[in-house]
């Protein structure tokens, strides 16, 4: 990466550079977010590391600085066991570490609210100074999000994409656009997305992590996660909670594309011949590994499906495992696998 | 050097020949204690999922905290157990007076009472699962079957403790590990009344109250 | 019974055939073997040196609190390998098994294991790892080290201690014994919620899990009362708070935690037995079950544990660094003062493991801030050991390096525990291998807080030192390896990869898992040298035989003015305290030497092999649950009622050694160091009696 690029800013953006001097560029994800909210989580990183690097280095210079100074043979004159405590000291090893607490909460706190999965500040604030928010990191503004929230362009309207997990598959509907998919997200670039999620078995959690960090999908209950992505591509997404003998393989892949890509993706979906009701879900969430992250997609989802897989979840149904996809360790994986 | 040289070397005391016997009954009166620390957090456990537990939606459209619980047995069991626990105040007092018979009397009293206590529950939780009441059923009533259960069981093994301690003070008279287990018994069969008083309070009354 | 779990069930063997004997796996088979052919060795040496006796009498039935303390450790060290065996299988896996193309051996689609075993392992290493073997370490130390820091003859309560050792070695038995009869649980030493749920998990795995720590935490309970009350109760006169050793402090502090923590645990993972032995519906996902309810109560035990773990590793490094500073500890009451805070904050800050929950702003950020006030305390113990160096004379002995290691380990474990503190940051890494490089960080600051406390006060306990040579050989590959395995870890943390994942989707990753396998390597050669080290001392036990009570001449608090190796009875006289430290305060004032000029008659408890057969019960109440056989449960639960109320008729009324017994084991003791050391048969480690009051005693050396 070349270093000139980088806007050379605060201190904190050259601690950025030394972060990404060290590694390759590829496969750190966390390191080079694609979206507004994995951008403040990393931003919120540079600073906390930045911060308690300086705090721990210091620690670690005055034990390496007595050690070398006062071990045996270092003909030092100096021992004095007499030397055991001082107030001026013990006021500074709990004052300091106490202030500088107070200043890691104070962004945390901030962070916090810049970040909530339900109501995330900085998707508002993305959509309000794009140019700043971009530059503030050090990087070069992405002239693609910039004009599109120029002057005269409106804010786009928010998508809609309600998540079900299942053992181990996800299932993305679309309600207002009438689809869904299996194990393929497709959204619009700098559009707010905004997720309701839940799961049909067990615990998931819902990550893409140069898009947007964490959250939790539960059975019986619903949790909402927001993004926006400021570039277009191919992004990896994954469950990260571990929820049984497929979750390695609960991938899927999240395309971020351009509008009119996107409706055009929207009209494919909308020619696919399986239909999502309740049954066929029913017959989607019977413990299946896809293996070969094949893709499914549905012209026509039942209404109301998402509140529906809630709703029953919470009567008591249960997609159990069969005994033989947990207990035994000497035979190939006896689910349902797509190959 | 040591940073508190204040004792005087020269006349400093090293050894202690002074005979110093630990109050066994005080250590382990303190070791009691601090089991029954740990026991509180179990309960505290079982209450704190209790209130989770108690809300209409844990209930799976069964029955709720109003249509289980009947107050006016939980009373008299209120009573039962509450005489049980005076009883053992009285052998309590017998053992200060060194009274076997009394302790004797005070210990069958608070057998009786306890055993009868937990007849009564039974019967309550007979009925409860003769009218498909089961933990089975629900959230809610899983709760609370564990919570009013485990006082329960604490009173079965408090009762047992106390058959046991009626043996040994027939046989043994009061010596002194007689005499600490005794006092931890106290201890142990008053926390079964401190938890009842919770378990009345937020279990049975307050389930009472509940409009839905 | 209450609940339909799938498979068949006779009133006899419950749920247990022969086909659950995974012999036809042949990784499982092998170990089979293996620790088949390493228990015949062991029992057979007992036998050939006609030692069952002597294991009966001095170690099986004891109630001594260092003969206790040192199976406990042994415990420990045995499940510590075990759990290192596991990390070697669990990263072996993780390097073959990345991306489609990587070829599968065993049944396993890539790598050699299946899903479900792969989930076995890390959940059997955590449990393993956290609960039996770096805690029973803690809990030995702690045993063997508090009543003679404070001048006691024992614990407070011997036989109670005894059978909070039987449990945790009856919970290991039952996690060992899984591994050859039936499955362990795949659901994470947290017991994930709702995955442990019997619809999920139907086999006998986890319900392995739940007995073996449900029967653990209650011998961890007793063990924090025990501590607590000897604490409390025991100290020799003139130790008032302020002049009691550091790691007593932190062992007080410690056991408060537990005591007031492990309950919860039980609690919890009993409401889970409940869900799955009786069908109730605490934290299912339907039927009015709460599984954030599981979650909540586990992690309110759960983060407590990490600081119960912890704080005596803190206790640890301050009796170790001013030994070897030749300094006092530096800011004593602050040092304490820290150690209850941190005790204290741990309960106040469970929710940071589930912050991606969806719990509100305002509760994240409450909880964040609790976090990382605990920095606060353990800042001011990181500056304070820093202070007790600054102007002292620093030698490297074994022990002392590895409590630097490990606090160059609290200091980069520090740093990326706070970053997991900030919400905003913790939804990149939650539940990736960033945090699982966090704790192993963390948890290392234990593991080698263990390892120095281990090279420091075993010629206390056995009196002669561990080599010096091979210590450091270990210690120099075991710190190479963490910087290795666990660097590349974090840096896989940052490419996003979760933990618990037994095939790697994506071959980006593969160079840092090569990384981390050449970190398993230089584990390997470390614990090569961990063994030499062990074997290389007991062989050239003669030559660092200890002679004085103080082996490292500079140590300062209570246990070194004891004769290495202690006698059974600890202090021949219970000695009368005048200093912060002790020892060294009678060191410094020529008084090290001066003994007492009377002795009087000891009281001591019989020796009882109640508790063993206690602990067998539990075994079997746990291995009956598990499967099912109810009569098995129901005999042996009414087997430790008998056993419970037997004891109470029992009335031990002890033993008593004449005061002229006293002075006269007491002469082996030479009060000007000599060359051969006192008496001891090596085996016996700490003195046992036979060895002292036989004449014969000192031909035995050697
Ligand atoms: C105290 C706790 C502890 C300790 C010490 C360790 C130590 C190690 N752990 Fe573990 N680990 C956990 C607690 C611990 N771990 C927990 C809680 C989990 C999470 C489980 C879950 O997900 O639910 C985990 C998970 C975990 C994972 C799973 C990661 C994932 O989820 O993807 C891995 C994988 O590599 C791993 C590896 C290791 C390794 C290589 C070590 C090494 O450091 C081991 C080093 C040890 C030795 C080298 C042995 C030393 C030698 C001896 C003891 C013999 C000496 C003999 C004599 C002296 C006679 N651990
Ligand atoms: C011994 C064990 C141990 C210790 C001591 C710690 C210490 C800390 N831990 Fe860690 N932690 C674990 C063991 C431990 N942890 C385990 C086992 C898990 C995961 C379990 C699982 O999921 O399986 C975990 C997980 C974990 C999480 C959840 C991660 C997740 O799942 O998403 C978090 C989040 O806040 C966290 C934070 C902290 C913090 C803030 C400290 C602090 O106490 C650190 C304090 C230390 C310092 C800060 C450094 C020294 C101080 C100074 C140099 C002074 C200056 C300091 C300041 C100015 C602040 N830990
Ligand atoms: Cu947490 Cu639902
Ligand atoms: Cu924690």
């Amino acid at each position: 990466m070349a270093l000139r690029k980088e806007h050379a800013g605060p201190p904190l953006s050259l601690a950025l550079l030394l972060f990404l001097g060290g590694c390759a560029q590829r496969g750190f994800w966390l390191l080079h977010p694609k979206g507004a909210i994995a951008r403040t989580e990393w931003h919120t990183t540079v600073l906390d590391v930045a911060v308690m690097g300086g705090v721990v280095l210091v620690a670690g210079g005055l034990v390496a600085a007595f050690l070398w100074r006062y071990r045996v043979g270092s003909g030092s004159r100096k021992y004095d066991p007499t030397y055991t405590s001082s107030l001026v000291i013990e006021l500074l090893v709990w004052g300091v570490p106490l202030m500088i607490v107070g200043y890691l909460s104070y962004f945390s706190v901030k962070s916090v609210f810049a970040t909530n999965p339900y109501n995330p500040l900085a998707i508002r604030h993305a959509l309000a100074h794009p140019r700043q928010t971009d530059e503030a990191m050090g990087r070069r503004a992405d002239p693609a999000l910039v004009s599109a929230t120029a002057p005269g362009a409106h804010a786009p309207r928010a998508l809609r994409v309600d998540v079900v997990t299942t053992d181990w598959q996800w299932v993305f509907i679309y309600p207002r656009q009438g689809v869904a998919t299996v194990d393929e997200l497709v959204v619009p670039v700098r559009t707010p997305v905004k997720f309701d999620l839940t799961s049909a078995t067990v615990v998931n959690d819902f990550f893409i992590p140069e898009l947007v960090g964490e959250i939790d999908i539960m059975p019986g209950m619903r949790t909402k996660q927001a993004m926006i992505a400021s570039r277009t591509g191919l992004y990896h997404g994954y469950s990260d909670d571990f929820s049984g003998g497929g979750f390695s393989w609960m991938g899927f892949s999240t395309h971020v594309t351009g509008r009119a890509q996107f409706n055009g993706w929207v009209r494919r979906v909308r020619a696919a011949p399986d239909h999502l009701t309740y049954a066929r879900f029913g017959q989607i969430a019977r413990p299946t590994i896809n293996l070969a992250q094949r893709v499914r997609y549905f012209s026509q989802v039942q209404k109301g499906l998402f509140d529906h897989v809630i709703e029953r979840v919470m009567e008591g149904k249960v997609y159990r495992t069969p005994l033989a996809m947990t207990e035994d360790m000497t035979k190939p994986m006896k689910v349902r696998l797509i190959k | 050097m040591s940073q508190e040289a204040y004792v005087d070397p020269a006349t400093a005391v090293l050894w202690d020949q002074s005979h110093t016997e630990h109050d066994m009954i005080a250590t382990r009166t303190l070791g009691f204690w601090l089991y029954l620390l740990s026991d509180a957090m179990i309960v505290s456990s079982l209450f704190a999922s209790y209130l989770v537990l108690d809300h209409r939606v844990n209930a799976a459209a069964g029955p709720t905290a109003g249509d289980v619980v009947h107050p006016m047995a939980a009373f008299w069991g209120t009573v039962l157990l509450f005489s049980a626990i005076l009883a053992y105040g009285a052998a309590m007092v017998g053992l200060k007076r060194g009274n076997r018979t009394a302790v004797l009397v005070g210990l069958g009293g608070a057998f009786l009472l306890g055993g009868g206590f937990l007849l009564a529950e039974g019967y309550d939780f007979a009925q409860l699962a003769l009218h498909g009441m089961v933990p089975e059923r629900s959230g809610y009533l899983s709760a609370f079957y564990a919570l009013v259960l485990y006082h329960g069981a604490h009173l079965v093994f408090g009762v047992l403790w106390i058959a046991v301690m009626m043996a040994q003070v027939a046989r043994q008279g009061f010596t002194p590990n007689v005499v600490y287990r005794l006092l931890n018994l106290k201890l142990f069969w008053f926390f079964q009344g401190f938890i009842w008083i919770y378990v009345f309070s937020f279990v049975y009354l307050a389930g009472a109250l509940h409009v839905h | 019974m209450l609940v339909d779990y799938p498979g068949p069930w006779t009133p006899l063997l419950g749920r247990l055939d022969a086909h659950q004997i995974p012999l036809q796996n042949p990784i499982l088979f092998w170990t089979f073997v293996l620790v088949s052919l390493g228990a015949a060795t062991v029992l057979g040496a007992v036998t050939y040196y006609r030692s069952w006796g002597y294991l009966w009498r001095e170690w099986l039935t004891s109630l001594d609190h260092k003969r206790i303390g040192v199976m406990y450790c042994l415990l420990g060290v045995v499940m510590l390998f075990r759990g290192f065996i596991d990390g070697v299988m669990m990263r072996t896996q993780q390097v073959m098994a990345v991306g489609p193309k990587s070829p599968g051996y065993l049944g396993a689609v890539h790598g050699y294991l299946p899903p479900y075993h792969f989930g076995q392992i890390y959940s059997a290493h955590g449990t393993i790892m956290i609960l039996f073997a770096i805690t029973p370490i803690l809990v030995g130390i702690m045993n063997i080290i508090v009543p003679l820091q404070i001048g006691a003859r024992d614990m407070a309560y011997p036989y109670l201690n005894a059978v909070s050792f039987w449990l945790t070695a009856a919970a290991t038995g039952l996690v060992m014994i899984s591994l050859f009869i039936g499955d362990f649980s795949h659901a994470g030493w947290v017991g994930l919620s709702p995955l442990t749920e019997l619809a999920y998990s139907p086999g006998v795995g986890v319900d392995y899990w739940s007995w073996a720590v449900q029967i653990g935490s209650v011998g961890t309970t007793l063990a924090s009362i025990n501590i607590i009350a000897t604490i409390i109760k025991m100290r020799a006169p003139g130790m008032s708070w302020t002049k009691m050793p550091i790691f007593c402090w932190t062992a007080l502090s410690t056991s408060v935690v537990g005591l007031s923590s492990f309950p919860v645990f039980t609690a919890a993972v009993a409401l889970l037995s409940l869900d799955r032995y009786a069908g109730t519906h605490f934290f299912t996902p339907g039927l009015g079950g709460n599984l954030m309810l599981y979650t909540d109560l586990f992690w309110i035990w759960g983060h407590p544990e990490v600081y119960y773990v912890v704080l005596p590793a803190f206790g640890i490094l301050s009796e170790i660094i001013p030994t070897f500073s030749e300094k006092p500890l530096f800011g004593y009451i602050t040092m304490a003062a820290a150690s209850i805070a941190i005790g204290g904050v741990s309960w106040s800050v469970w929710l940071h493991h589930f912050f991606t929950m969806g719990a509100g702003p305002g509760v994240n950020a409450f909880f964040s801030i609790a976090s990382m006030l605990v920095g606060i305390p353990t800042g001011v113990k990181v500056f304070n050991w820093a202070f007790t160096l600054y102007r002292g004379r620093v030698r490297f002995d074994v022990p002392m390096l590895w409590a630097l290691a490990a606090l160059v380990l609290l200091l980069t474990g520090g740093l990326t525990g706070m970053m997991l503190a900030m919400p905003a940051i913790n939804y990149t890494v939650h539940n990736s291998v960033f945090v699982v490089a966090h704790f192993h960080n963390m948890l290392n600051v234990v593991g080698f807080a263990c390892f120095g406390a281990i090279n420091y006060w075993f010629p206390k306990v056995f009196g002669f030192k561990l080599d010096e040579r091979t210590g450091k050989l270990a210690f120099w590959f075991f710190s190479a390896g963490t910087v290795v395995l666990f660097g590349s870890m974090y840096a896989l943390g940052f490419m996003g990869m979760p933990r618990r994942i037994d095939y790697i989707p994506f071959t980006s990753w593969r160079p840092l898992l090569i990384g981390e396998e050449v970190g398993i390597f230089l584990f390997l050669i470390a614990s090569y040298y961990m063994v030499k080290q062990l074997f290389v001392s007991i062989r050239d036990r003669a030559k660092n035989r200890v002679t004085t009570s103080d082996a490292w001449g500079t140590s300062r608090s209570l246990e070194w003015l004891a004769h290495s190796p202690v006698p059974f009875y600890n202090f021949a006289v219970q000695p009368h305290v005048n200093a912060r430290d002790e020892w060294a305060w009678r060191r410094e004032h020529g008084l090290g030497h001066v003994r007492p000029d009377h002795y009087e008659d000891i009281h001591l408890p019989n020796n009882t092999p109640l508790p063993l057969m206690l602990g067998a019960c539990a075994f079997a109440l746990g291995f009956g649950l598990v499967w099912r056989m109810y009569w098995l449960a129901l005999v042996s639960l009414i087997g430790i009622v008998i056993i419970v109320i037997a004891r109470s008729f029992q009335d031990d009324p002890g033993h008593t050694l004449p005061g002229a017994q006293i002075r006269q084991m007491e002469a082996v003791y030479p009060d000007i160091p000599r060359e051969a050391g006192a008496t001891g048969g090596m085996l016996g480690g700490v003195v046992a009696r036979h060895a002292l009051a036989a004449p014969r005693s000192r031909a035995r050396d050697d």
